[in-house]
């Protein structure tokens, strides 16, 4: 080694002398002249933090209408003394909250970690249990009563599949990881939001919590000198929808399945329907039955979970049905495109009609006569559809109807959960069945049958696409976020996902089919009456079980106004026929009234 | 195998210190973990025990290596380390807001902690290889340039205080490799005026926790809180301590993190004034014996070696115990030896083994 290195060698040791020399001094200044003072504090070691949860943001319709907001709470919390929890006390806190004394030993073994905070065992308690503790204080160390807020969702169940609930449940890591993208560290044990919105924008409702650094008492509570960091609250989320049609629309379903069940129909029960702005896919109302209400979410639990008609499930976008004759308008579109048929080419239907072996009928085999594809939608005439199936072949049916968006998600992010359902097709049979396409099952598949299956928001998007011309816009439910100060964080922009490639005359011409759909001589011809021109079609898709034919689904799809539509939508009836006719005809036109603000006659 | 003649200049010291320090550790770190886990009150230290056999094993590997493979392989090293660092940035696993890991099955991989001592023996060759051309200011740009891409990456993680010690390293051994003064305080002077681009390139978290130590009510719910209750801690230790196990302030769990980044807080408080200085004693006496061996090394290549990691311990013992003893900002760095954790404690075996490789291999081999 050379001089110079040896040299600075003897600096380095000198450098590392002076850092030990710094730690001791700074050693012997805690540990020797300030003992006292600190062997006081470890002593009775008071010091704690007491979270302050921070105010959820407040979740609000379109109108400003309040849907979810948050009160006050009791909670009973147990502060660590140092000392333990004698017998009594715990056996004392089971008695009063009505828990297990086993539960509340094993919730403070899992508190050992972080025992300077509180341990909340009990939230939302009655003012009685606060008052009983209250005068036993002095008996119950180390046990506090904690204000905090509680989600209040203020009509109960209404719009309750959108806004979801909360829970200390389980997040599934799918949402934890989504979370993380926003930079949001879920904590294991706090209240989440389990379902809908309040699980899609936790990061957003969440907010801060703040706490306090206090000193408490031999008693455990807090007195002295403390310092305070404030809780952020979380943001409020304006939503796209309009709650006057979504409780009309609410409230139609209710009665119309109430009307089913009433008329002997055992096997309703089931209903849902999606309203859509086709100007930009904002979802004004979106509604299904059974629900549940979010405020009493883990009470009811165990009977929502047995329940057959399955109130957990959101049925607008978690499940899909076969839609019958609403599909016809793919298979009409795909013809005038691809040239199977001219506008005013016509078919000839004789109530029954035999290809590839297979016979197949018109609904209650009534023959139609020769009818052009206008007359065909207005008439839902199947044979003309069967026609059109076998001209484009089952590929290009298939093409056409994912094209609409069928057969994968559309989009929908501001919840969770969207199904795909299903596009008949030859790659679905041979994946499912390992079995080839028959000629025969493209008729079927024509009429919306065979394996097709939509959910009511693919529905209704398709609608609006029919609506607007063939635009795929994002449907949104989050019109816009707003921070506790008021700024806007978040507003929507419509998306357009697609755009359908079809010359604008054939647009014309399904338009031209479904606005006679509402007229005498049509499938709904209930509506003749309705004060503002609209485009609809009717749909029943049979429905075969185990107990064999049971009472087919019942559809009806409409926008409106004809010339400039402000609204799609999709309403589905489960089980839903009756003699009357079709069920869901009367929910789309009570919410063409409350949207368009025509008196009921 | 190794050669029974190498044996006679082996720094018995150097291991007997370091092998003191990790008993001593292992016993604060019994009494850290007391309780955290009720079924098995020993699984920390069962698991920091596998650590260090593992560890010690690795070390014996290291130490019948001839040091200068390391010369000849540390483009190599340098490639993997790169490699290693990206790797995390991609499929890197996350912990505490940050993404420092890879989920290796077996154990979490923290390439970070290897890449210490991969910089020290690629950036000793480097200064080995250009040494001689020292004197121009631009001389030192290679050697820059040369750290500042692991510590880059590195510093994306984000791990502030990992990154620190690269700085620390740098300047240790190029201040030993002869880069004059001026060069070194001229480098500095740079990089404190950058300072406050970096500074605002950190997370708000990270500034936070810079700053709490000198004002800890800017942060009262946590890390000001933590600060507090560790210095409760350490001065209640008094002189001599209140004895392994009795601490209350440890019993009490008071600090989320007494059996990594705070284990020297319960120490002060278990083992007082006096167990602290013994602990400080044989950190000291271990830096020591690694300059004697930087020192009296055959070649400038292991002499470097012998500082940069000296000065890796050195830095990482200021600024832990600095940070307990709320003289240094909060920045997460393990005590050598003593915090829990395989990572650290795999890579502080593997510089020591390079060390006492370095020791015995002084002298050519007399026959």
């Amino acid at each position: 080694m050379d001089k110079k290195m040896l040299k600075r060698t003897k600096f380095f040791l000198y450098m590392v002398i002076l850092v030990f020399v710094v730690l001791l001094a700074r050693l012997a200044y805690l540990q020797i002249f300030h003992f006292d003072y600190y062997w006081a504090r470890a002593e009775k070691n008071r010091l704690r933090i007491l979270p302050i949860t921070a105010p959820r943001g407040e979740i609000f319709a379109r109108g400003g209408e309040q849907l979810v907001t948050n009160r006050p709470g009791f909670t009973v919390s147990l502060v660590d003394l140092g000392q333990g929890y004698s017998k009594e006390t715990i056996a004392y806190l089971a008695l009063l909250l009505e828990m297990e004394e086993g539960e509340i030993r094993q919730k403070i073994e899992s508190q050992f970690y972080r025992r300077y905070l509180p341990l909340r065992l009990k939230t939302d308690v009655s003012m009685e249990v606060v008052s009983k503790i209250a005068e036993k204080r002095l008996e119950l160390p180390g046990v506090l009563i904690e204000v905090q807020p509680i989600r209040n969702y203020v009509n109960g169940d209404f719009l309750a599949h959108v806004l979801g609930y909360m829970g200390e449940g389980v997040v599934p890591d799918w949402a934890a990881e989504h979370w993380e993208k926003t930079g949001y560290e879920y904590e294991q044990g706090e209240p989440v939001g389990q379902a809908g919105i309040e699980l899609a924008w936790e990061p957003y409702l969440k907010g801060e919590d703040g706490g306090l650094q206090v000193e408490v008492n031999s008693t455990g509570q807090a007195i002295g000198e403390f310092e305070r960091v404030e809780p952020r609250p979380g943001c409020d989320i304006y939503l796209t929808i309009d709650a006057p049609l979504q409780s009309a629309l609410e409230e139609a379903l209710h009665e119309t399945v109430e009307d089913l069940l009433a008329a002997g129909n055992r096997h309703a029960g089931e209903a849902a329907a999606v309203v859509l702005d086709p100007r930009c896919g904002a979802i004004l109302a979106m509604a299904d039955i059974p629900a549940y209400d979010p405020n009493t979410f883990s009470l009811d639990f165990p009977d929502l979970e047995k329940d057959p008609r399955r109130p957990l499930v959101n049925k607008t976008i978690e499940d899909h049905y076969p839609v019958g004759s609403t599909f016809k308008m793919v298979t009409a579109l795909a013809a005038l495109q691809e040239g199977a048929v001219t506008k005013t080419g016509r078919v000839s239907c004789g109530g029954v009609i035999t290809r590839y072996n297979a016979t197949k009928s018109c609904y209650r085999r009534t023959a139609h006569g020769s009818l052009n594809v206008v007359q065909a939608i207005q008439k839902s005439c199947n044979i003309f559809f069967y026609e059109m199936g076998l001209r484009l072949g089952i590929d290009t049916l298939a093409h056409y109807a994912r094209e609409f968006g069928f057969g994968s998600p559309v989009g929908l992010t501001d919840i969770f959960g969207e199904k795909k359902g299903i596009v008949a097709s030859r790659e679905y049979k041979s994946k499912i069945y390992q079995e080839p396409w028959y000629p025969a099952e493209t008729m079927d598949a024509a009429i919306g049958q065979s394996f097709n299956s939509i959910t009511p928001l693919q529905l209704s998007n398709y609608t609006a696409m029919i609506a607007n011309g063939g635009i795929h816009y994002r449907p949104y439910l989050v019109e816009k976020i707003v921070d506790s100060d008021g700024n806007p964080v978040l507003t929507a922009e419509p998306e357009i996902l697609h755009r359908m490639e079809v010359d604008e005359a054939h647009w014309d011409t399904v338009r031209e089919g479904m606005s006679l759909v509402p007229l005498p001589g049509g499938t709904g011809a209930r509506l003749a009456d309705f004060p503002i021109r609209v485009a609809a079609k009717t749909g029943t898709a049979q429905v075969v079980d185990r107990e064999g034919i049971i009472p087919s689904h019942i559809l009806f799809v409409a926008f409106a106004p004809l010339e400039e539509p402000e609204i799609a939508l999709a309403v589905f009836v489960k089980y839903g026929e009756d003699r009357r006719g079709n069920m869901a005809l009367p929910i789309a036109r009570r919410i063409m009234e409350v949207y368009f603000q025509i008196p009921t006659e | 195998m190794l050669d029974r003649r190498l044996l006679k200049n082996f720094d018995y010291q150097l291991l007997l210190f370091m092998l003191l320090i990790s008993i001593y550790g292992l016993l604060v770190l019994s009494s850290a973990t007391q309780g955290i886990s009720s079924n098995d009150p020993l699984f920390y230290v069962r698991k920091q025990a596998v650590w260090l056999s593992i560890g010690a094993g690795i070390m014996m590997l290291i130490i019948s290596i001839n040091y200068l493979h390391f010369y000849h392989w540390s483009w190599y090293l340098y490639a993997v380390n790169i490699l290693f660092l990206g790797m995390v940035l991609f499929i890197g696993k996350e912990g505490l807001g940050a993404y420092r890991w890879i989920d290796l099955k077996v154990f979490d991989f923290q390439p970070s902690e290897l890449a210490k001592v991969i910089v020290i023996i690629t950036l000793a060759r480097l200064l080995v290889d250009f040494g001689e051309k020292t004197e121009s200011f631009t001389a030192v740009l290679p050697f820059l340039l040369h750290v500042f891409f692991p510590m880059l990456l590195v510093f994306l993680q984000p791990d502030l205080g990992t990154a620190l010690v690269f700085i620390a390293i740098f300047f240790g051994m190029l201040y030993m490799a002869g880069i004059p003064w001026k060069n070194l305080l001229i480098l500095a002077g740079v990089g404190l005026a950058l300072s406050p681009l970096l500074w605002m390139r950190l997370h708000d978290y990270q500034k936070l926790r810079l700053l709490v130590f000198l004002n800890p009510e800017l942060d009262p719910l946590r890390y000001g809180y933590q600060l507090k209750q560790s210095m409760i801690a350490v001065g209640s230790g008094g002189l001599a301590g209140k004895g392994l196990y009795q601490g209350s302030q440890a019993r009490l769990q008071f600090l989320p993190a007494q059996h990594t980044d705070f284990i020297f807080s319960v120490l002060g408080e278990e083992c007082g004034f006096l167990g602290a200085l013994l602990l400080l004693l044989l950190y000291f006496f271990l830096i020591y014996r690694i300059f004697r061996i930087g020192s009296l090394a055959k070649d400038k290549f292991g002499a470097l070696i012998c500082t940069g990691v000296a000065t890796m311990m050195l830095f990482q013992i200021l600024v832990n115990v600095g940070m307990v003893l709320s003289i240094m900002p909060v920045t997460g760095l393990p005590l050598p030896f003593l915090s829990y954790g395989g990572n650290s404690l795999l890579v502080n075996f593997i510089s020591i083994g390079i060390v006492l490789s370095i020791g015995m291999r002084r002298h050519k081999i007399q026959f």
